[in-house]
């Protein structure tokens, strides 16, 4: 039994490629009207679950229950619910930006009068309308992103499903996309959001579930995720790479962890980042060690998959 | 700057072995145009020379011994390959008919009973009727072939006659001297009975003045055209269906290219089923063939006058020809991964099936084991329908077959394409 305000229910999926499995048995519920992120890094598996649950990928074993349906039995009712929009530009560049809309409209069944109005309602939210009738060909990058994103709520979908929507853009496209898109959570409409961008994760999302290698790591809300950590990280950049006995040394501060294939980047995680800091600089000196920089990490979710897997959201 | 070629010199020869199917088709195309082109040309080149003798079926009914003598004599002609007996019997008309409608064989000689009789009578009377020996020819044999085939049966059949006339001549020819020459002088008569101009002079005019021998050339009795098929009638039908086949390049490219754009998942997304889906992406193709070889027929007609004889059946033709072009296209696409392959695959497709088909070369020119070959294309097929209708005059019915073979091979290409097709990926 589903949860009366589950709006996604997935459970147990997975996708396998011959032998690789890129989706091992995820299981999570968004509810009405949330904004749920799903953070991970490149390859963490990310898109395979979205295609997955916009009907685009069939899974290998598992299900996924859409507003109540289920989407292996009712593909194109569950789709109706959901507004995709996908990390590539999937438009028609040859086309105006209106007539890719009204392409896309018509899939979904909008017609007459009330095309138009949706074409009308989107094109504003999108801060499109003036373009609307320039072929996309000449578009900019920041508006091909709005387009891509007005094709995706066209039909006032229930659920929102974007596949890293800002990749690419500078900040001020990206903060405009960021507030249309909380603008909509605020009207209702369900987010399901998967970024590798942390600060992302961390502004939008009521939830974000941690990707890597295909499973879920950790999921919680963002403030909940960085107060779990319960320890700071301090990055230390040397001038060569640490010796044994050096490492050693400063494991005895905090847990070390080597993170560029020179050795010469470490970081260090602590409970108490103003003692560590003197301590491993001592050790370093003693080593013969020069630091080039020092930074304690302020806690965020990039630390939090840092502190979970040992490795940047970006590597 | 030589490191720099060599590491872009790798990474080139690294994507093209990563791409084997296309690699593989970069080499099988030359070697099919090499093969497909010169077995389907040698033909053309060698049509009615010793290697490559033209099929003749022989009809004899003659009560008498000449049409054998003639049909020997024939037979010494090393252009021309006499066929008498199909399946241990001889030959009948209508056995022939069927035959060269059915396209197996183009020509037929049809000696009658009393083709001996004919030969041996001579009348000046014009009421007499003139000997004569029917040549029946598919409409589609070109007039360079069926006047090299024309000339050599009415060079053999005319030396034929003269022997039977020439002792005859002779007599005449020596008693006339006879009479006029000998009472008076005898050198005379030496010199006007042996003069070979004087003799040739007679002998021309006996041939004359007699009943002469006629070659009807005749098209089988079921088609209604009897004229020979114009270069337009030949080259317009081939030249359509051999650019119908060019969407197949056009489709599979678009398929492709909105796989690459992420335009084809996003529709996948969106509640329509995935027939829908094709079915739209198809139609537009489909309707661009259907234009495309009325345009073509119509510069037929407007610029080079070609007759198009039935219209419905040059339609229903075009529809299961239209059909059978997107089939494959759809199959192209769902059997390429990448572009390269598309387009190596499309080229190979479109331009050996075009020559094996008859597009380029006539099918009655090539030699048997092409011919046959030729039948495993829709090209052939479509280029038979066509030629039903604007060459031998027939019409919806006769054209069923065609249309029904053509229509087999559009079910084939969608069912492999609807099997091989990848909608997530």
């Amino acid at each position: 039994m589903l949860m009366a305000d589950t709006i996604i229910a997935v459970e147990n999926l997975k996708k396998r490629y011959d032998t690789s499995d890129v989706v091992r048995g995820l299981t999570f519920k968004v509810a009405r009207g949330e904004c749920y992120g799903l953070l991970g890094p490149n390859g963490a598996g990310k898109t395979t679950t979205i295609g997955m649950l916009t009907g685009l990928i069939e899974p290998s074993e598992g299900t996924v229950h859409i507003d109540g349906l289920d989407l292996a039995h009712h593909r194109r009712e569950a789709q109706y619910q959901i507004g995709f929009v996908p990390q590539d530009f999937a438009f028609y560049p040859a086309l105006r930006g209106k007539d890719n809309l009204i392409f896309f409209g018509r899939l979904y069944g909008l017609r007459g009068k009330h095309l138009e109005d949706r074409l009308e309602a989107v094109l504003n939210t999108v801060m499109l309308t003036r373009q609307a009738d320039q072929a996309v060909a000449i578009y900019s990058n920041g508006m091909k992103r709005r387009l891509n994103i007005a094709i995706g709520l066209l039909h006032s979908p229930k659920i929102l499903i974007l596949d890293e929507p800002t990749v690419g853009i500078d900040a001020q496209s990206r903060s405009a996309i960021l507030e249309g898109l909380e603008s909509l959570n605020r009207e209702g409409v369900t987010i399901l959001y998967t970024t590798h961008y942390m600060e992302e994760a961390q502004r939008l999302c009521q939830r974000v579930a941690i990707m890597d290698h295909g499973s879920i790591i950790a999921l919680d809300s963002p403030a909940e995720l960085i107060r779990g950590i319960g320890e700071q990280i301090i990055r230390l950049e040397c001038d060569q790479p640490l010796h044994e006995e050096t490492l050693v040394a400063i494991e005895r501060v905090g847990p070390v962890k080597v993170v560029d294939d020179n050795g010469n980047i470490l970081h260090v995680k602590t409970s108490d980042p103003s003692k560590a800091v003197g301590a491993v600089i001592e050790i370093m000196d003693k080593a013969g060690t020069r630091l080039r920089s020092i930074d304690i990490l302020e806690a965020n979710l990039e630390s939090v998959f840092l502190h979970l897997t040992g490795r940047s959201l970006r590597d | 700057m030589f490191f720099q070629i060599y590491a872009i010199v790798i990474k080139e020869l690294k994507l093209l072995l990563k791409d084997r199917e296309a690699l593989t088709l970069l080499f099988a195309m030359p070697a099919f145009f090499i093969l497909v082109m010169s077995f389907a040309l040698e033909t053309v080149f060698e049509a009615g020379s010793k290697q490559h003798p033209l099929e003749v079926l022989v009809i004899n009914e003659d009560r008498g011994p000449l049409a054998r003598e003639a049909i020997d004599d024939l037979k010494r002609i090393e252009t021309l390959s006499l066929i008498e007996k199909q399946d241990g019997a001889v030959l009948t008309r209508a056995k022939v008919e069927r035959l060269i409608q059915n396209e197996k064989y183009s020509l037929a000689l049809h000696f009658r009973d009393y083709f001996s009789e004919q030969m041996q009578q001579f009348s000046s009377a014009s009421s007499f009727p003139a000997a004569s020996v029917s040549l029946i020819s598919d409409p589609v044999i070109n007039k360079q072939v069926l006047a090299s085939v024309t000339g050599a049966i009415q060079g053999v059949l005319d030396r034929r006659r003269f022997m039977i006339r020439l002792p005859r001549v002779l007599q005449d020819h020596f008693s006339a001297e006879i009479d006029s020459h000998v009472p008076k002088s005898l050198a005379a008569f030496q010199k006007n009975a042996f003069d070979p101009d004087r003799l040739m002079s007679r002998l021309n005019q006996d041939l004359k003045a007699g009943n002469r021998f006629v070659l009807h050339v005749a098209s089988p009795r079921s088609m209604k055209k009897t004229r020979r098929p114009t270069s337009t009638e030949q080259n317009v039908p081939g030249y359509t269906i051999f650019g119908v086949f060019f969407i197949v390049l056009t489709l599979a490219s678009g398929f492709m290219q909105e796989k690459k754009d992420g335009t084809f998942q996003r529709i996948l997304t969106a509640p329509v089923s995935k027939s829908s889906i094709l079915v739209g992406k198809l139609l537009p193709f489909y309707f661009v063939n259907l234009v495309q070889i009325a345009i073509m027929f119509f510069i037929g007609v407007i610029v080079f006058g070609m007759e198009l004889g039935y219209i419905p059946a040059l339609i229903l033709i075009s529809m299961a020809l239209a059909a059978v072009a997107n089939g494959m296209g759809l199959f192209v696409a769902a059997v390429c991964r990448t572009e390269a392959q598309v387009n190596g695959l499309s080229v190979l497709l479109a331009i050996t099936l075009s020559a094996l088909g008859g597009m380029m070369v006539p099918a009655y020119l090539m030699p048997g084991f092409m011919k046959t070959l030729s039948l495993f294309t829709p090209h052939a097929w479509a280029l038979r329908g066509y030629q039903d209708v604007i060459i031998r005059g027939l019409g919806i019915r006769a054209v069923l077959p065609e249309t029904g073979i053509l229509l087999l091979f559009a079910v084939l290409f969608f069912g492999m394409a609807l099997w091989r097709f990848r909608f997530d990926s």
